[in-house]
């Protein structure tokens, strides 16, 4: 029963998504969430979108979720950044999430990044 | 130190479930920043791992602030713990057990209640109940009620 050390994802927007980020590093574990605009049952790959911004998913290592293009999903992973500069989610987790108040969820993010900083070091604290 | 916790399931972030501390006068009580004294907590968030053996389901929680590991017990029919319980219940805590063990799914968004304890260093949740929340917005109103009693009421010494 041996203990193995996983790495929370790191709840972050995809706002917060751009190369000079903190978040912006290879093998970062981060949780995204975000509309899928697009899904591809060949390669496993989706994009999602908030805002303007958006981000590319591999979905290969998920299995029991069903991918609807408009639907709102949650995923939990490690950032990979290409040569190209261009940074994708190896997923390790993914679920719909329909009907999650985004606005509440982002104000949510501050607040608990704060309430993290005050009580001590954390890796989710700016 | 403040016991006025101890009969009720603490609401905890994982990263301060990593960070409770051995009460150095009561055996099965952890102490929070050297303030409230808590054994049971109750925890939401997505399950990351899981690993099935014939006496237990060990499962990782991801709340964003941390993973913490929680086991369910599933040996009620066999252990000798329960030798003296009614056989009725014995059945029925068995059921409840074996159905929770199946709904923990990795990628499912849980609501764990239980005792908080230390396994090898690392602070674990001997699960008693486990919920699979179905509301997207779970996750975000725990959060919210972790900040507000942090705030509030756990951080307050007695």
């Amino acid at each position: 029963m041996a203990n193995t050390r996983i790495e929370p994802g790191v709840p972050i927007t995809l706002q917060e998504l751009y190369p000079s980020s903190q978040f912006y590093k290879e093998a970062v574990s981060l949780r995204v969430t975000g509309m899928l605009s697009g899904y591809s049952v060949e390669t496993a790959i989706g994009v999602i979108e908030d805002g303007s911004k958006s981000l590319k998913i591999n979905t290969q290592n998920l299995r029991d979720v069903s991918f609807r293009v408009g639907s709102i999903y949650q995923f939990i992973g490690e950032l990979h950044i290409e040569p190209n500069n261009e940074a994708f989610l190896q997923a390790r987790t993914g679920r719909n999430v329909d009907g999650i108040d985004m606005n509440l969820y982002r104000k949510t993010i501050e607040l608990l990044r704060k309430f993290l900083k005050e009580e001590g070091n954390s890796n989710m604290a700016e | 130190m403040d016991r006025s916790l101890q009969n009720t399931h603490a609401k905890l972030v994982a990263r301060d479930i990593q960070r409770l501390t051995q009460s150095p006068t009561e055996s099965n009580s952890f102490s929070l920043l050297g303030g409230a004294c808590v054994s049971r907590v109750e925890t939401v968030g997505t399950i990351v791992s899981r690993d099935l053996t014939p006496k237990f389901l060990k499962f990782g929680v991801d709340d964003g602030t941390g993973c913490v590991t929680c086991v369910l017990w599933l040996n009620q029919l066999t252990s000798s713990y329960f030798s003296r319980w009614d056989p009725d219940t014995i059945l029925l805590l068995a059921s409840a057990a074996r159905k929770q063990a199946a709904a923990i799914r990795i990628g499912a968004v849980a609501r764990v209640r239980g005792r908080v304890g230390s396994y090898r260093g690392v602070m674990q949740i001997t699960a008693t109940v486990v919920v699979v929340e179905r509301d997207p917005n779970a996750e975000i109103l725990h959060w919210l009620e972790c900040l507000r009693l942090g705030q509030s009421c756990y951080r307050i010494q007695s």
